[in-house]
């Protein structure tokens, strides 16, 4: 790449101080000792003991781990087939039409999604809990999973396809050994932008939480009514540090994947 | 494939044990316990030991819930997805929820520590003779305002907010009740006002304002006051603390013509199923003591006559928070003014604020 003259790097590093200033104004103050965010007064680890300590709060931010996890880690697997599937559709009409219902479930807005999961809900007797949030996230990731995937599939040539069937592989040698491992980057970034999503969504998942589960996004919605208090600050510091460990594993991964076991690859 | 296949499976490990440390955390709390209640309330608006305490006194585990918004608790309360046993909706949403018949009466045999309440607080036109609820806490629509950042001014009456010096001070709260409501208040007329004519006046009243008003905002005002960004805001007793907890220069008051009383209350949804569990909890929180450490923890202030001979006669003696009757004579209730009502009050406040700048 060619070297940025000065005036880029400047701008870039505006733009980056700003982007980052206040997460680290947030968990600057999530060491101070004094109440608020007004003045810090001293170095103290409280507000994390507080997190630790309140057992609730743990619950809901394991459920809340655990949910991203499993949601991102079903949604990418029919994600990934569904996007398959409407690359081998023969009907040129069906196929735009699968696309579009796709891409109406990204941009419809979160709270109707949400509203209308909780009458379906209601109204087959799903008790709102665990499976239900779970359920949710993972419809509204499968379309982000779909979208990710896409593009990938369709950079790929036919005719890898076909000289691989030519060769005598199986359809399922093809799926496994050819098609997978050449979108792999595609399903990567489709998991862990599926992963963000579930972690952050609100909307969706205030309307299906119930019965004693609850995820963090709905959680410090409420708490922050009563005024910011700085174990929210210590919180948002420990998730922060959660998502900076995500995106260093996801270029582990992805740097590793593009190194010689992708045979096929141009 | 193998990598992505190996990938899926420790992500199921790591899932499964992040599981079973939850089941560990929780005890059998949940909804496995049998003799369980589930409590849906505000954020940060209990205190979180008496929780634990009520499960050893009595054997019921609570299963802990919370909402930020009254009609976001009704939502869910009324599409019944979640068996809650109790809620604490404030007073107007009482009165929509007694109508779309979603609350249980209270069976008054059950609660006999509603005889700590303080008579004042109870038989209120938003729930007659206390069928379905009981206060849980309470407090006035005031003025918040930092001395500090202003020169000498003083705050007794609604009026002194017109005051000319003011330029771009105040910060009033987005809601058209409230702010109407301040405009009438100001006039001498009932909160509850439908008179076309008051409330007209009210308006253009309220229109005069406008040179002083900075901003019309929510809940990020308590951030603007603790930061001295803003030097008065027209606010809730219970947010004015959480400003006064945070900057001690912030004072709060209420004017002497009058102004909104406002109440958090415990009421049974119909979706309850431990009837009996729900009005023990009811029973417990009413506790003199138990009430009185509730109030300190939360801040704000309690209803329970009984509980402030256990709290801090600094607290309790603080007219900001527990106003004289003098005051309290002054202070209305908001009843429910049917939708068509609210729609005018909702068209004013919009004219005002298209009326601004």
């Amino acid at each position: 790449m060619e070297k940025l003259s000065k005036l880029p790097k400047l701008y870039l590093a505006v733009v980056f101080v700003i982007l980052y200033a206040p997460i680290f104004y947030l968990i600057f103050y999530s060491f101070n000792s004094g109440g608020g965010m007004s003045n810090f007064e001293s170095f103290t680890l409280e507000h994390y003991a507080a997190v630790f300590e309140d057992t609730r709060l743990l619950v809901i931010l394991i459920n809340t781990i655990v949910v991203a996890l499993l949601s991102a880690l079903i949604s990418t697997a029919i994600g990934v087939l569904g996007a398959i599937a409407i690359l081998f559709m023969r009907n040129k009409a069906m196929r735009n039409a699968v696309l579009s219902l796709n891409n109406i479930l990204i941009v419809s807005p979160d709270v109707i999604i949400g509203a209308s999961f909780l009458i379906l809900f209601t109204m087959i007797g799903v008790k709102l809990g665990f499976a239900s949030v779970l359920i949710s996230h993972i419809a509204f990731s499968i379309p982000i999973v779909v979208i990710m995937v896409l593009p990938k599939l369709q950079e790929m040539s036919p005719t890898l396809v076909d000289a691989a069937l030519d060769l005598g592989a199986s359809k399922r040698d093809v799926l496994t050994r050819v098609i997978i491992p050449f979108i792999k980057p595609g399903i990567l970034a489709g998991f862990f932008l599926a992963l963000t999503y579930s972690l952050d969504d609100f909307a969706v998942t205030f309307f299906v939480t119930g019965n004693g589960f609850s995820t963090l996004s709905v959680e410090i919605y409420s708490m922050a009514r009563a005024g910011i208090t700085l174990t929210i600050n210590a919180l948002s510091g420990l998730i922060f540090l959660v998502t900076v460990v995500l995106v260093i594993g996801y270029y582990a991964i992805s740097r590793k994947t593009k190194s010689p076991l992708a045979g096929v690859r141009k | 494939m193998k990598e992505i296949v190996r990938g899926a499976i420790v992500i199921m490990i790591v899932s499964a044990i992040l599981l079973l440390i939850n089941a560990k955390l929780n005890e059998g709390g949940g909804s496995a316990g049998k003799n369980s209640i589930t409590v849906y309330n505000w954020g940060e608006y209990i205190d979180p030991d008496l929780l634990k305490q009520f499960t050893q006194e009595t054997g019921i585990k609570v299963v802990y819930e919370t909402f930020d918004s009254n009609e976001g608790m009704m939502g869910k309360v009324e599409q019944g997805g979640t068996a809650y046993d109790i809620s604490m909706p404030s007073e107007y949403m009482i009165e929509m929820m007694a109508e779309k018949d979603l609350l249980l009466p209270i069976d008054y045999s059950k609660v006999p520590n509603a005889k700590n309440i303080d008579p004042y607080f109870l038989d209120l036109p938003f729930d007659p003779k206390n069928k379905y609820s009981l206060p849980y806490f309470w407090g006035t629509l005031g003025i918040a305002f930092n001395p500090t950042l202003l020169d000498g001014q003083t705050f007794e009456s609604w009026d002194n907010l017109w005051d000319p010096t003011l330029a771009q001070q105040v910060v009033l709260v987005d809601s058209a009740r409230e702010s109407i409501g301040m405009g009438l208040n100001s006039l001498g007329y009932s909160l509850n006002s439908t008179n076309l004519a008051e409330l007209r006046e009210a308006t253009d009243k309220l229109k005069t304002l406008s040179p002083n008003v900075k901003a019309v905002i929510g809940d990020e005002v308590t951030q603007l006051m603790v930061n001295g960004e803003a030097a008065i805001a027209l606010t809730w007793s219970g947010q004015a603390a959480d400003m006064m907890y945070e900057n001690e220069d912030v004072d709060y008051i209420v004017p002497e013509e009058g102004s909104n009383l406002w109440f958090d209350n415990m009421v049974i949804p119909r979706t309850a199923t431990n009837i009996e569990g729900a009005h023990a909890f009811i029973n417990f929180m009413l506790d003199a003591e138990v009430a009185a450490q509730n109030a300190d923890y939360v801040g704000y202030s309690t209803p329970n006559q009984a509980a402030l001979d256990f709290m801090d006669p600094e607290v309790t003696a603080d007219e900001r928070f527990y106003p004289d009757e003098e005051t309290r004579d002054h202070l209305e209730v908001y009843k429910n003014l049917g939708l068509e009502m609210l729609g005018v009050y909702n068209e004013l406040f919009l004219e005002f604020k298209m009326d601004m700048k």
